[in-house]
């Protein structure tokens, strides 16, 4: 009952898009600094640069989706309703973005005071939205695994932040701590645990419907989570204690769990009943290609010693999982969920007196598939920038900014076909536009 | 036996089938298929809207006396895709792949959600609170919806 009401009470327009909006002009701002650094930046995934740009990635790009898919997807996939999700949403917001700029200026100065500031408003944005997703899911029985799918990926959420912050506040405060450990528990857990569990609690629900494909195993959905994060959480203990084989054994096992989600979801995609790949499929398909990549390229890593002394692998592992997975994926789910969006409130504004403009007139599939060529140059050139830093490192910057610069147009374009519609309704059926967005 | 979840959900899979034949007969520019598996389509959603509407949704709200409740919400977004059914047929009839490509994924889209709502809440709602009338309730809809073409509301 409460789930089939609340899609009516799914939050303001405004709640997700200022996150989809933002979001990608945090990726520009990675391409900005790799024009800067320029080779530099590829010495190690030690430099500064390197450091920055992954945060604008992740905390900048990934997180700022993620948590604005979720102030859409909590109502209506689990009929958890956020208390005054229009308002969390722009303290979150706020916090998270200027978090995440002082978290990139500290990294860039290693000035203590910006990784003070990148603390404070990363640990409130994060902290206000847990407990905002987490009061909303509570109660909420798991009748689905993308129920139980979702409060898990919170937990792993919750732990990539407190290892975040506690990374972040021992170069603010100088405080003695095994960095190098704790950063790679902060990996695993954000890549698998919440990232990938949440890419799997979403998946459940939208690769079907999207792609009109089988429904991902009935066991996948039941286990997937509660074993990644078990994995995961055992894994820590036992990196922590310092126990040598357990834990490499572990951290295999983590990030197997990672390619089997990229299997299951390719052998599913396979199945699709769609007549042609459209970007979203497309996105999702080289995503879980350039994942299983990077699953590959770790393990490999850690079998073959020669590999494991090359500076570069980790760039590469990184670019392979942040640049052709995560990222590819949120932008093809982003082509889907923006313009569906656009209609369906245009069609409640309207009151069938007005009618939306359908999906692809709101944003051409033309404009989405040009994008999505210059994304995967952009992961072409950044993969041989890796390589070889100085011939590529300008050239992966430049495409870069091009491919989230159109990102950026592409959204602005669906906005302004929403905007303009809004005037058309205010006109036809005389009310005020005030409030709409 | 059947329970009401169990037809309800098949039947929407059949009109997931019959959409994925009408996109593929669009995008092949196979225009007399096209037209074929298309009515096909809308005659399986309105069909299925159809037995919803006069008896399913009537026999719950009798039944639990929710008549403003899910069946509502549910009543409003058959409403929609009967508008994006019409526009798909109009762009169908210009012969307008794109218009019918826009108006196929909207639809696509609007229909899954609206799917999930039913047979993840409503369904299950309806088998629990029907429960005494599934034996012949279930008969009645696989008639409205298999043997009375061109049942629409």
């Amino acid at each position: 009952m409460q789930a089939l009401l609340s899609f009516d009470r799914a939050p303001p327009f405004g709640a997700p898009l200022r996150f989809f909006l933002t979001a990608p002009a945090f990726a520009v701002l990675a391409g900005l600094l790799l024009l800067w650094s320029g080779p530099d930046l590829f010495a190690s995934r030690w430099t500064p640069e390197a450091l920055a740009l992954t945060h604008l990635l992740t905390a900048g790009f990934m997180l700022q989706t993620m948590l604005g898919a979720l102030f859409q997807l909590l109502p209506v996939v689990a009929g958890a309703n956020m208390v005054r999700p229009l308002f969390v949403a722009r303290l979150v917001h706020v916090a998270l973005t200027v978090g995440t700029l002082a978290l990139v200026a500290g990294f860039l100065t290693y000035e203590p005071l910006a990784f003070r500031f990148a603390v404070l408003f990363l640990g409130a944005g994060a902290t206000l939205f847990i407990a905002a997703a987490g009061h909303a899911l509570h109660g909420i029985p798991a009748t689905s695994p993308t129920i139980r799918g979702l409060r898990l990926a919170l937990i792993g959420l919750a732990v990539t932040v407190a290892f975040g912050l506690l990374l972040a506040a021992s170069l603010g405060w100088s405080l003695a701590l095994p960095l190098a450990q704790l950063t790679d528990i902060h990996l695993g857990w954000g890549f698998v645990a919440w990232g990938c569990a949440l890419l799997a609690a979403v998946g459940y629900v939208v690769v079907p419907m999207f792609q009109l494909t089988p429904s991902y195993p009935g066991w996948f959905g039941k286990h997937f989570a509660r074993f990644v994060l078990g994995v995961a959480a055992v894994w820590t203990v036992a990196d922590l204690a310092g126990w040598t084989l357990p834990s490499a054994v572990l951290s295999a096992a983590v990030v197997l769990c990672a390619a089997a989600f990229a299997v299951v979801t390719l052998s599913i995609q396979w199945r699709s009943k769609r007549a042609k790949l459209d970007p979203t499929q497309v996105y999702w398909r080289v995503a879980m290609f350039s994942a299983l990549a990077a699953c590959a390229l770790w393990l490999a890593a850690s079998a073959i010693p020669a590999l494991a002394g090359w500076q570069g692998w980790p760039l590469l592992f990184a670019a392979l999982l942040l640049l052709g997975g995560f990222m590819s994926v949120i932008v093809g789910m982003l082509y889907k969920i923006v313009p569906f969006l656009v209609w369906l409130h245009l069609q409640n504004l309207g009151r069938g007196r007005v009618l939306a403009p359908n999906m692809k007139k709101v944003l051409a599939e033309t404009h989405m598939r040009k994008q999505m060529y210059a994304h995967f140059a952009a992961v072409v050139l950044f993969l041989g920038a890796v390589v070889w830093p100085q011939g590529l490192a300008y050239p992966a910057g430049a495409a870069l900014v091009l491919a989230n610069g159109w990102l950026v147009r592409n959204l602005l374009a669906a906005l302004g076909v929403y905007r303009r519609h809004l005037v058309q309704i205010a006109a036809v059926l005389d009310v005020p536009l005030a409030g709409a967005l | 036996m059947h329970n009401i979840r169990e037809f309800m959900a098949d039947d929407h899979r059949r009109c997931d089938d019959v959409f994925a034949d009408a996109e593929q007969a669009v995008a092949d520019g196979d225009w007399a298929r096209a037209d074929a598996r298309f009515a096909q389509f809308r005659q399986a959603v309105l069909q299925h809207f159809a037995a919803e509407e006069s008896l399913l949704f009537p026999a719950f709200e009798e039944k639990t006396g929710m008549s403003m409740g899910p069946t509502q919400v549910m009543r409003g977004e058959h409403v929609q895709m009967r508008e994006l059914l019409e526009e798909g047929a109009a762009a169908l009839a210009a012969r307008d792949a794109e218009g019918y490509s826009g108006s196929s994924e909207t639809l696509l889209i609007m229909m899954q959600q609206h799917n999930m709502k039913e047979e993840n809440v409503l369904y299950p709602m309806c088998d629990q609170h029907l429960v005494d009338y599934v034996e012949t309730l279930v008969p009645r809809l696989q008639a409205q919806i298999q043997n009375q073409p061109g049942a629409d509301a």
